[in-house]
């Protein structure tokens, strides 16, 4: 079954057609890749997806009820989580605080309940910690809990902006470029991480310029050049067509 | 990695306690052992610029900068002082009711102004300010230019008459310490953490559902009706009311008392401000004239080399050293040349 579809997406910044009648299906428990040079429009699209910008033309079906037009946290609250190209975090907190923050749209007591620290709230507040310390340890965060987001070298706070969309508990999550600029082996060990989330049920979009990466997690891939779809398909038929290695301009990534 | 054991924790807190008893003695003890009426005045207005300031740091911490925390001081005086002169009602009905009104009428104001945050706000923050003072001074139902003179004082409750200051003292601290129990329970729930998230990065608190509009405009209703309070507890305790009291340096004082103590400390940062900026002018009185002068610097040379505020710079103290010294004033000869080129 379909969860998300993009029909038809045009999208024009100023005088540039960032996206040209782009469509696609992504499917439950699906791990989709969107591939394509720089500027060919993938992070424009995520932000369209989770309402960042609005499509000139098309529309966005999620669960099969149209998102674009939406505020970006009534996306978020209907299940779409993101990560951003650049680092997006809550750089002035720690690391437990950003995931808290993260678990914000679970809180079920009333506020005033918080505020007068009912029993009812309180064990909310620490199941809610429980729970955020149970990402941190799924996350491999655990030790770096008290640190601030600010101090966390690169790699760590893309982990850090993953941990923070889970506890989010999203049904589809956004992945704009999650292991630019990670080690092989953070790379690796990011891959099995995402490979643990689609088991957990979450369906994942993700954005990577590693090839060996997507083409090893991915179930299906969809090209994107100058905001043209190329191509879709699984990734042994990307990795052989012509138009895509065309689009590359002979880059021998693939 | 800093690891706390439980044991420093409970430590910690068994000290903050302490504190807190302390300060909460000094605080019911002081006015016993002052013989001048005058700063039991001074005490009074450091307790409304400590609340004024803390509805500044409120907006801050959900990510407005308002010039406006005066505005809804102002509503809140001549709300309560209307009721309370037109229709006679006592200053305890009055109150409630003034909080309710100002509740509402900041709901209507806030739910327009806070769809823009940034500079925007800043600006309709400030106009806004100075419409209210105008239009008090232009309606002569609300006394015209020359205020309302002879307000009652707060009819007495039982064998307190609210007529010494001593007695105004306490009941500003009663406020004062009340707000500060509502509001550190508010920062410390998921409504605080919400603010931050906001201020922080609108747009990955978007992407976790938090709606910042709902979320800012809920600060500006919190924070006007708090001043709205101040407001009229100060109609009652001065007795009179002018639409230039609220106007000019009332306005930038209250935000400046925030500044001072250091932004990051939402209730001590006002307070420590506001201490600071009641005292420090009356005891430059000696050099009356340029009282104002030395204030101002004071206060431009704290934010310029001190921008954690007081509490910021002794929580992170700079090491002070020369060079360090000549390669700030460096960037801001760099800054200010970019400047002058644009
Ligand atoms: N907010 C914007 N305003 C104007 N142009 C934009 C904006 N966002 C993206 N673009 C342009 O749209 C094109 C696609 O950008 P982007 O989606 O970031 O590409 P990708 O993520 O595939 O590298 C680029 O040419 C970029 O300059
Ligand atoms: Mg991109």
């Amino acid at each position: 079954m379909a969860l998300l579809e993009i029909r038809n997406i045009t999208k024009i910044f100023g005088g540039l057609i960032a996206l040209r009648d782009v469509s696609f299906d992504v499917n439950s428990s699906e791990i989709v890749g969107l591939i394509g040079p720089n500027g060919a429009g993938k992070s424009t699209l995520f932000n369209i997806i989770s309402g960042f910008h609005h499509p000139d033309k098309g529309r966005i079906l999620y669960k099969d009820v149209q998102i674009n037009g939406l505020e970006i946290d009534r996306i978020a609250r209907m299940g779409i989580g993101r990560i951003f190209q650049e680092p997006t975090l809550f750089m002035q907190e720690t690391v437990f605080e950003n995931v808290i923050s993260g678990l914000h749209r679970h809180y079920q007591e009333a506020a005033w309940k918080a505020l007068l620290h009912t029993p009812g709230a309180n064990r909310e507040e620490n199941n809610k910690r429980d729970k955020a310390l149970g990402i941190l340890e799924f996350m491999e965060l655990s030790s770096l809990k008290d640190e601030l987001a600010a101090n966390l070298p690169h790699g760590w706070q893309r982990v850090l902006a993953i941990a923070i969309a889970l506890a989010s508990e999203p049904d589809l999550l956004l992945l704009d470029e999650p292991v630019t600029g990670m080690n092989p082996s953070e790379t690796a060990s990011m891959i099995e991480k995402i490979r643990q989330i689609r088991e957990r049920g979450v369906t994942v979009l993700i954005v990577e310029h590693d090839m060996r990466a997507v083409m090893s997690l991915c179930d299906r891939i969809i090209v994107l050049n100058l905001g043209v779809k190329l191509v879709e398909g699984t990734p042994d038929k990307i990795k052989n067509d012509e138009r895509v290695i065309e689009a590359y301009l002979g880059k021998q990534v693939l | 990695m800093k690891l706390l054991n439980s044991s420093t924790v409970s430590r910690n807190s068994r000290l903050k306690l302490g504190a807190i008893i302390v300060a909460l003695a000094v605080l019911i003890i002081l006015p016993l052992c002052i013989e001048s009426d005058y700063i039991k005045h001074l005490l009074i207005m450091v307790c409304i610029g400590t609340i004024l300031g803390m509805t500044f740091s409120m907006l801050y911490s959900a990510g407005l900068i308002t010039l406006g925390a005066a505005a809804f001081y102002a509503v809140g005086a001549y709300t309560s002082t209307m009721l309370v002169t037109s229709l006679g009602l006592s200053f305890w009905a009055a109150l409630p009711l003034t909080i309710i009104i100002s509740a509402v009428l900041s709901l209507g104001f806030g739910a327009i102004f806070v769809r823009n945050a940034g500079v925007a706000f800043v600006i309709i923050t400030l106009i806004f300010v100075q419409v209210i003072v105008i239009a008090a001074g232009q309606i002569e139902f609300l006394g015209g230019w020359g205020g309302i003179m002879n307000i009652p004082r707060p009819d007495s409750l039982g064998p307190v008459e609210f007529v010494s200051k001593r007695d105004c003292y306490y009941l500003i601290l009663a406020i004062l310490l009340l707000i500060v129990v509502i509001y550190n329970a508010i920062y410390s729930s998921r409504i605080g953490r919400a603010w931050r998230a906001i201020k922080l990065s609108p747009n990955l608190a978007g992407t976790l559902g938090i709606n910042a509009y709902r979320y800012r405009l809920l600060a500006f209703v919190i924070g006007s009706t708090t001043a709205a309070l101040a407001g009229c507890f100060y109609a009652h305790y001065f007795q009179n009311i002018t639409p230039g009291a609220f106007a000019g340096w009332l306005s930038i004082y209250v935000q400046l008392y925030a500044v001072l103590g250091g932004l990051e400390f939402y209730i001590l940062g006002p307070a420590i401000g506001s201490v600071i900026m009641t005292f420090v002018p009356e005891y430059l009185r000696v050099v009356k004239e340029i009282e104002p002068i030395i204030t101002g610097l004071l206060l431009l040379i704290i934010i310029l080399f001190f921008p954690g505020g007081i509490l910021g710079t002794i929580k992170n103290p700079p090491d002070f050293n020369l060079t360090q010294l000549k390669s700030r004033l460096n960037r801001m000869r760099i800054s200010k040349a970019q400047g002058d080129k644009s």
